[in-house]
């Protein structure tokens, strides 16, 4: 049982990266200014909405990728030992910039959004 | 290719290593984006391993993001009737948080005496790498340089993102979802999932929205800021 949700889970995973690849192809042929895989996302959103795709049929493998997504940025993160010089001479500016914008932006936005919600729906709790 | 192999192992393990030990003490600085990182750098150094080989190996990892993404497409979908519902309040959000982001990383980085590459490099960062890379090479920074500013504005997403949810009282799922998913790109998203799968579903939509208006805002923006 676990055996067949484990292989369950690649094959779903491969239908989605086979989406990204697709999505990346369409790239390279229009040169629009997106990435692949996000036109990949619409792609699969657009066949789930006229129901060519089954929610079931790839359910499972995207919740496993999205529970383990850290697991994808720990290389991109290894690499920042490869710019020691930069990170050096001007790190604590960096993160100064980085942090200080992160915490405004994310109150700006957490807070307007909120306060629209109230005013549009005037409900709480439900998203 | 047994280097390469090896590499994924070892990043799992040290991965799943560190997410026990998040689990266990449950403490913002513990992220495994933070801890893992810093083991595996200090294995590659303590090792004399190359980054590059580490690569061979870390790239297949790093490619997973790409079906991830497109695995987005799942809780969007699961959602979509609530996500239209408040297209509005989405809409006007997301136009805030994309030109405060914009803004405010130019007008900080200018606080701290930036130089003007650094600068623009850094002004897509809270965006998912592969489009905050193009928006950096359209805008005339340097994409790798940016690449690396969306990882720590990821982890610093998602220790700040909790914070703020807790302190201003942001109770709404809504817009618990929007601020981690527009502060802190996929990061934030995952960050989201564990708050529940409501807020996951609005901050996938932040994110990829983020990206979208960022692409556009960005190089209208970008003279005004230097």
């Amino acid at each position: 049982m676990t055996l067949k949700k484990v292989f369950l889970t690649i094959i779903q995973v491969a239908i989605l990266y086979f989406f990204a690849l697709l999505g990346n192809l369409i790239v390279n042929w229009t040169h629009l200014p997106v990435s692949g895989s996000i036109v990949g996302l619409f792609l699969v959103l657009a066949l789930l909405h006229f129901n060519v795709l089954k929610l079931s049929a790839v359910e499972r493998g995207a919740s496993f990728l999205m529970s383990e997504m850290l697991l994808f940025f720990i290389p991109s993160a290894v690499a920042i030992i490869q710019y020691k010089d930069q990170i050096l001479r001007h790190g604590s500016q960096f993160l100064i910039v980085i942090i200080l914008s992160t915490v405004t932006v994310m109150i700006v936005t957490g807070v307007v959004a909120q306060f629209y919600v109230h005013r549009f729906a005037g409900k709480k709790g439900e998203i | 290719m047994l280097i390469a192999l090896g590499c994924i192992v070892l990043t799992a393990t040290v991965y799943y290593l560190s997410k026990k030990i998040y689990r266990r003490f449950r403490f913002a600085f513990l992220t495994p984006l933070l801890v893992a990182p810093c083991i595996l750098s200090s294995l590659l150094v303590g090792f004399h391993i190359n980054y590059s080989d580490y690569d061979s190996g870390g790239r297949w990892l790093s490619n997973m993001l790409q079906p991830a993404v497109v695995g987005f497409a799942v809780p969007l979908y699961k959602f979509r009737k609530v996500m239209k519902k408040y297209l509005k309040v989405i809409a006007i959000s997301m136009t805030t948080g994309v030109t405060v982001a914009l803004i405010s990383s130019g007008v900080f980085s200018h606080l701290v005496h930036l130089n003007d590459s650094y600068l623009l490099s850094l002004l897509p960062r809270s965006i998912t790498t592969p489009i905050a890379m193009a928006v950096s090479v359209d805008i005339g920074g340097m994409p790798t340089m940016t690449a690396i500013f969306v990882i720590v504005t990821g982890i610093s997403g998602l220790i700040i993102g909790p914070m703020v949810i807790r302190y201003l009282h942001i109770k709404e799922k809504l817009a618990k979802g929007l601020l981690l998913g527009m502060g802190a790109h996929g990061a934030g998203t995952s960050k989201a999932l564990e708050f529940g799968s409501e807020e996951g579903a609005a901050a996938s939509l932040a994110m990829v929205l983020a990206a979208i208006f960022t692409l556009v805002f960005a190089p209208l923006l970008t003279p005004l800021i230097l």
